[in-house]
């Protein structure tokens, strides 16, 4: 028996809770408050002592009746293992730009998205919630994307690979808000964001976007029986609604503008207050864990209940279970991880959001009779009432989706040649998914039918991947060699199927299968452990291409100098300090389409869709099925990304304030984009072709201080900082520098789009006329700047004008601990972005009020200052500077160590203000158009952790 | 081993019911269902109806619609009508200060190329080599041979439509590629001379007239396009050919079309393939309200039209899009205006303004009842959910010929004054329900005949085309706003020709745009 106390070494202060092991056994002990601990130990056993923050520490048990320990921090944890995809490296060791952020960084709340968690904690990545929906997802963007999106090619989102098996980038199921929903944030052990091109080659022709590694946890050896059970209740509420106009403006409109006064009735309905309402929601959450010798097991059973303001409800039910068994003493290493997922959605009508924005405010909800109110059968434009439409027995959608993700790896060290390691990973992510949408006839129009719609789809996504890996430190050289070679093949089978009935009926079964195969290959060396160099090179096949074009070749160089073991660097003020540097060249093909490059033929999918060819003899026609050629384009091939980075990772005061300064430079060339076709020359007028470039930069900072790391008090903060810029510099073949497409589809009129792709323009640039103002500075109806002097006002008179994308956006938390409380908090922040208001171009007019086919809508209140009677759509003056800071979370915690359980209790606020000069609904929407957003709540979280 | 079947599994075909190109046309039907197709250009906008799958992506589905793009090229630039909605640029039209950013003008053009490029296509893919390749049955090669008939007079119209509109056109035959190549620009002159080529080459071959399976061309319809590009030859290359327009509309009297003994309105409802209005169609675009569905085509020109106090109903249909209506020019045409006696006229009043303050409101402006989804007992078409009509569109009709050949004859053509006379007052005893309304030789003056024209054929896609042809289109010709002011004013002549989109000079740089723009 041996016992002890243990110490940190900055202010001789006793430390609690840190762990004690035998290693290679299941005896353990951790001290106390006083930081003593007493241990049963053999002879020659080793002792681990081992705690969050501190460098790890072994003893050899020699007798010795106490050992004190006194331990050192480690703030940067510079020997932290990273992953960066078919291996690991550590932090100091990596040369690429990767960024690590774990669980004890993850954003607090009741988080069902797993990219919520890493919002704001990582610089150059980007994420925007769309919306206060149960079940909501979130856009991600790294270094804001290489590509033009999925509108217009190929995606911009990031390829994610859980636990080694890379996930679909569509998504992997269909029917769901987001898809990423299938893996539990509570399992979440921490996410790998690969920035640059260096660290990414290795994922070839997926990784133009960056690559997010999530790893789940799977426990650990000799780990005592765990039983932990957590609870997340919440509250979700709408924090902001759209300004219309409450019925007595209403009234007065109608009357100062010759509208139908009689129609008018005596109520004043908030109908937008009258949608919304407060959901509830909780998350359960059981895990057991234990770690033996030879083998550790995690089975976390969890269930997700979440109510929207629109009373639609996400549900999620999922078993999520991992099993790590090492065999032949520990050489051989199993790890089979299985996620089972029941999703439900059950979607609210969000055509309610927009009719409930116009839907005349002097209505009651009922009529006299208890029926719904409505706009009545001369109106079948009109809105129908939004409680209507949100009424179960008017619609009624839901979608199930079950879904398995697993994967099964086999890790082995050679018996001959201990330095060489074999890794197979086989992974299925499979999905069902089954739906049925019921909504009822249009109650405006007498002659409406309703929609029975039932969907079912099933997405299948196998992969298998083998590697040998070859790692040795050469001490003749002085070098560690680190070097990685293997093979890939992944198949993508995607079944969609649909039955709508309503006033045309369609039966149609979709199947896409597309398929990617690869070979890959990565050489580090660490030489005298002060230079790194490391090379990858990717070669993928794809189907999506002709035999021509199949294969691309995707390299990646990066070198690293950790000056901070130069002699010269000894005494210095710096703790650490490392200077990277890397080049890589990346693909994208995720358009979408899997046969671009074949011509197709498509026959009528319906029988709407026939033409008569002759009569039969009794007067009848005669309906033929048309077939079509598909447009195609026999030379489509991979979209290229050139990717430079430049990196300072830094420390000070003993790596309690570190550091990194990353700057990229990255071109793209061709750019997979929807263009139109040379007029004639295709069987289509628009074509996803390689056609463009682009150019972004960006400089990202980030600073991780620990302030105060006392007994009872600690302080830890994290503030990144980016700037990013994205241009296109070619759009078509002919270099054509004034090519221009027009993007951002608007309401208010069909076909309007109020953003253009554009050489030399951020791909979200809006182009508008330049509104011109009176005297008072009241903008005067439909007077624009001449641009061209032609004295008319033609849309050649539109102008580029401010974009959607954000210059810079910050990321800002904060960690204080105080005795058994904690507290935290983030906020986030974005500049230089910009939204144009659709909600107030389409409704800031006379005309929607007074002049709608047939009845009388409400009008935005930007009408009031405008005074506006027609639509102004393309005005400058809907565009409006979106600068945010937000707190998105803010979580009290107190911890109750009682003596067989631990009691975690957390209250934790979401959204909780926003500082905005926007006047609209919110400033953050990832394609800058405001339009019927379903606005984002606020969440009242209480949470109780049981750990047993 | 392992590595090579990887290899293979790169090697994907579809595996629904889209098809590769050989595979599809194992299929003997293939051929038909591809000719269906292109008939379909006009009619639907993509392989699912009303809408899904759509043709062209560039603009909304049912906008992109052949026969709603031409109608509105053809109607909102002129006089008889202009649209109240804020689409777009689609104001431009009708105040003729268009540019070549014109989404409108730009899907036009897009579906005129594509149109084209679909018939190239159905004629690579029945060339002889490639039917003996596939084994085609003796029978059905014969009929594929008037198949490609068919496409070249569907192409043929296309060009005709694309020479009209844009003048100076991409061109593209069978004997080009499908992707990486720039159409080359063809001038006027030229594209006139292709057409007619191509017409003269294929008339025989295509059906006899009134003999082909309803819906398809025929060799009257082939006549009837030669006539129209005769007609407007000086327009279109300066050398006037109205000798060949009395040929072929004689071809065309001759072959058995009659002006049926009905009212002039119902050969625009529901039921004008059946109730008599057939006997003077001599090409049509079929619609039907339940298999063959478009938001374009007669669903647009049935709805949109429909507002303010009009009963929906009597148009059999659930409800009107408060869009198009006519200016107080047009309503001038007819003697007596809105109480004519001429039973073409067929304006609806209640609660519209005849004059036009804004352009936005429905209710100013008098409203047009032409097309009209019931039959002539009232009934309304085969959709009960009032979406989709059945009215058929005429795109050809023997007035039309009637009136060419009048107008042939006062240019100078030839012909005999007699007879046009006679044929005008066929149609006039049709509009008046007796003689009241005939005319005598001496009101047979080219005046008259635009005018005419406009009377019987208005919201046909004729207008723009006359009126250029008249010379009143541009800078002669004022009505409501034109020019974009309430009294109207008159342009520049350069917009007798629309612009060439700026998008495709952006990317074939083989294309010069037209004058003026």
């Amino acid at each position: 028996t041996v016992s002890g106390t243990v110490t940190d070494k900055a202010n001789a202060m006793p430390l609690p809770g840190v762990n004690v092991l035998v290693k290679g056994t299941s005896r353990g002990a951790s001290t106390d408050f006083d930081g003593n601990y007493t241990l049963e130990v053999n002879q020659g056993e080793i002792i681990v002592i081992s705690y969050v923050g501190y460098k790890t520490q072994e003893i050899t048990y020699t007798g010795q009746s106490t050992i004190d320990v006194v331990l050192e921090e480690d703030a940067a944890q510079l020997d932290e293992v990273v992953l960066i995809g078919y291996g690991s490296t550590t932090k100091q060791d990596a040369t690429g730009a990767v960024e690590k952020v774990g669980d004890e960084d993850f954003n607090r709340g009741a988080i069902v998205a797993p990219q919520q968690l890493i919002a704001g904690k990582a610089a150059g990545v980007r994420i925007t919630t769309g919306g206060g929906a149960a079940g909501e997802g979130g856009e991600i963007r790294i270094r804001g994307g290489a590509s033009l999106g999925s509108n217009f090619g190929a995606t911009n989102d990031p390829l994610i690979v859980i636990d080694g098996l890379p996930i679909d980038q569509r998504g992997g199921a269909q029917g769901s808000r987001n898809a990423l929903n299938a893996i539990n944030p509570a399992d979440i052990e921490d996410f790998v964001v690969l920035k640059d091109a260096s660290a990414t080659a290795i994922y070839g022709s997926r990784a133009s976007n960056g690559v997010i590694l999530i790893t789940t946890k799977k426990g650990s050896a000799n780990q005592p029986f765990k039983v932990e059970y957590g609870l997340q209740a919440s509250t979700r509420t709408v924090t902001n609604t759209v300004d219309v106009l409450n019925a007595s403006q209403f009234r007065q409109v109608v009357t100062d503008n010759g509208g139908d006064v009689a129609s008018l009735g005596n109520a004043n309905t908030d109908w937008q207050d009258q949608i919304y309402t407060t959901g509830v929601g909780a998350i359960h959450n059981i895990t057991v864990s234990k770690g033996y010798e030879r083998f550790n097991f995690r089975v976390n059973l969890n269930h997700v209940s979440q109510e929207g303001p629109l009373n639609d409800l996400y549900e999620r039910t999922g078993i999520n279970t991992s099993f790590v068994h090492r065999f032949l003493n520990n050489d051989l290493k199993l790890t089979l991880v299985t996620k089972a997922i029941q999703d439900e959605y059950d979607y609210a009508n969000e055509g309610a959001i927009g009719a409930a924005v116009a839907f005349d405010p002097t209505q009651s909800v009922f009529d006299e009779n208890g029926n719904y109110t409505q706009y009545g059968t001369s109106a079948n434009l009109a809105p129908a009432n939004p409680l209507f439409l949100l009424d179960n027995n008017n619609y009624n959608s839901r979608q199930t989706i079950k879904r398995v993700i697993s994967n099964f790896n086999i890790d082995y060290k050679f018996w001959f040649l201990r330095d060489l390691r074999f890794n197979l990973n086989a992974g299925i992510d499979y999905a069902e998914n089954n739906g049925y949408q019921f909504s009822a006839a249009n109650p405006n129009n007498s002659g409406a039918v309703p929609t029975n719609e039932v969907s079912s789809g099933l997405n299948r996504n196998t992969s298998l991947d083998f590697y040998l890996n070859y790692k040795k430190d050469i001490e003749s050289i002085n070098t560690l060699v680190d070097i990685t070679a293997g093979h890939a093949f992944q198949e993508f089978y995607i079944k969609s199927f649909v039955d709508r009935v309503s006033a045309t009926t369609l039966t149609d079964t979709d199947i896409n299968r597309n398929a990617l195969e690869s070979y890959f290959a990565r050489a580090s060396f660490d030489i005298a452990d002060k230079y790194l160099i490391s090379a990858s090179f990717r070669r993928d096949g794809s189907s999506r291409f002709s035999e021509d074009n199949r294969w691309g070749s995707f390299p990646g160089v990066s070198v690293g100098w950790k000056l901070m073991n130069e002699s010269f660097m000894e005494n210095s003020f710096f703790s650490n300090l490392k200077l990277r540097a890397g080049w890589g060249v990346t693909g994208q093909q995720e358009i979408g389409q899997n046969y671009g490059y074949l011509g197709v033929y498509t026959p009528s999918r319906n029988n709407a869709a026939n033409i008569q060819f002759g009569t039969l003899p009794n007067g009848d026609p005669i309906f033929f099925q048309t077939l079509r050629p598909e447009g195609f384009d026999e030379n489509l091939k991979w979209e290229e990304t050139t990717q430079y980075n430049v990196a300072l990772d830094f420390g000070f005061f003993n790596n309690r304030l570190t550091g990194t300064v990353d700057a990229y430079y990255r071109e793209t060339e061709d750019l997979l984009s929807r263009v139109p076709v040379p007029a004639g020359a295709n069987l289509t007028d628009l074509l996803i072709t390689n056609v463009g470039e682009a150019t972004s930069r960006g400089i990202e900072f980030s600073l991780n201080g620990i302030i105060a790391q006392k007994e009872n008090f600690g302080w830890d903060t994290n503030f990144n900082l980016t700037f990013q810029d994205v241009e296109i510099t070619k759009l078509s073949l002919s270099d054509d520098p004034n090519f221009t497409l027009p993007t951002g589809g608007i309401s208010g009129g069909v076909g309007n789009q109020i953003q253009i792709l554009r050489p030399g323009y951020d791909p979200t640039t809006f182009f508008v006329f330049r509104q011109v103002y009176d005297d008072n500075g009241n903008p005067i109806a439909g007077s624009y700047v001449d641009v061209n002097g032609d004295n008319q006002i033609t849309e050649a008179d539109r102008q580029p004008y401010k974009k959607a994308t954000p210059d810079a956006f910050i990321g800002f938390t904060n960690n204080f601990r105080y005795r058994n409380f904690d507290l935290n908090f983030t906020f986030r922040g974005s500049f230089g972005n910009y939204v144009y208001n659709n909600v107030a171009s389409d409704r800031g007019n006379v005309n929607a009020v007074v002049n709608q086919p047939g009845y009388q809508a409400n009008a935005h209140s930007s009408f009031l200052s405008t005074n506006f009677t027609n639509q102004e759509l393309f005005s400058d003056l809907y565009i409006q500077r979106a600068d945010f800071v937000r707190l998105d979370n803010i979580s009290l915690g107190y911890t109750i160590p009682f003596s067989k359980m631990t009691l975690r209790t957390s209250l934790t606020a979401t959204n909780v203000f926003v500082i905005t000069e926007y006047d609209g609904l919110d400033p953050e929407i990832s394609n800058g158009i405001e339009n019927n957003f379903y606005p984002r709540t606020r969440d009242i979280v209480l949470g109780l952790n049981f750990t047993f | 081993l392992f590595v090579q079947s990887c290899a293979d599994r790169l090697d994907l075909q579809p595996e629904d019911e889209r098809l590769t190109g050989d595979a599809a046309f194992e299929d003997p039907e293939a051929y038909k269902q591809f000719l269906a197709k292109i008939y379909a250009g006009i009619s639907l906008s993509g392989q699912e109806g009303p809408a899904g799958s759509p043709d062209l992506a560039g603009l909304d589905e049912g906008f992109s619609n052949y026969l709603r793009l031409y109608w509105k090229m053809q109607e909102l630039t002129t006089d008889e009508a202009l649209i109240a909605w804020n689409d777009g640029t689609i104001q431009d039209l009708h105040a003729q200060v268009w540019t070549s950013g014109n989404e409108f003008i730009r899907t036009m053009y897009s579906r005129l190329m594509y149109q084209v490029a679909l018939c190239n296509e159905f004629l690579r893919q029945t060339t002889d080599g490639k039917l003996d390749g596939r084994g085609v049955s003796q029978e059905l090669r014969a009929e594929i041979q008037t198949f490609r008939a068919e496409a070249r007079f569907m192409r043929a119209l296309t060009y005709w439509h694309a020479m009209d509109l844009f003048a100076n056109p991409p061109f593209i035959t069978e004997d080009d590629p499908i992707g990486a190549f720039l159409p080359p620009q063809i001038q006027r002159e030229d594209l006139f001379n292709y057409v007619e080529e191509e017409l003269l080459d294929i008339v025989d071959d295509m059906a006899a007239p009134r003999s082909n399976e309803y819906g398809r061309a025929d060799r009257a319809a082939a006549w009837m396009l030669l006539a129209k590009i005769y007609l407007n030859a000086e327009v279109y290359t300066g050398n006037s050919r109205y000798a060949d327009v009395i040929t072929y509309t004689n071809n065309i009297i001759g072959a058995g079309y009659s002006i049926p003994d009905i009212p002039y309105f119902h050969s625009f409802l529901a039921d004008n393939d059946s109730n008599g209005a057939q006997d003077e169609v001599i090409f049509t675009i079929p619609f039907d309200g339940l298999r063959t569905q478009a938001f374009g085509g007669m669903t647009f020109l049935t709805h949109a039209p429909v507002g303010g106090s009009m009963n929906p109903a009597e148009f059999g249909i659930n409800g009107g899009w408060f869009g198009i209506r006519t200016t107080p020019t047009f309503v001038e045409q007819f003697p007596g205006e809105e109480n004519s006696a001429d039973g073409r006229e067929l304006l609806y009043t209640d609660g519209q303004n005849k004059d036009i303050m804004s352009v936005a409101t429905f209710t100013d402006g008098y409203a047009v009842a032409k097309y009209r989804n019931v039959d002539v007992n009232g009934n309304p078409g085969s959709d009960t959910t009032g979406d989709h009509t059945d009215i058929d569109f005429p795109m050809f009709r023997l007035a039309d010929a009637y009136l060419m050949y009048a107008e042939a004859v006062l240019r100078g053509g030839g012909g005999s004054v007699s007879t046009a006379v006679d044929y005008i007052n066929e149609l006039r005893v049709r509009a008046y329900g007796d003689t009241s309304g005939n005319i005598s030789q001496a009101d047979l003056t080219l005046d008259f005949i635009i005018d005419e024209r406009s009377r019987e054929l208005y919201w046909e896609a004729h207008r723009r085309t006359d009126l250029i042809r008249f010379d009143q289109f541009s800078d002669n010709g004022v009505w409501q706003w034109k020019g974009g002011v309430q009294s109207g004013t008159t342009t520049e002549s350069f917009r007798d020709v629309m612009p060439l989109p700026a998008t495709d000079l952006g990317i074939n740089n083989n294309l010069e745009q037209n004058p003026g723009y």
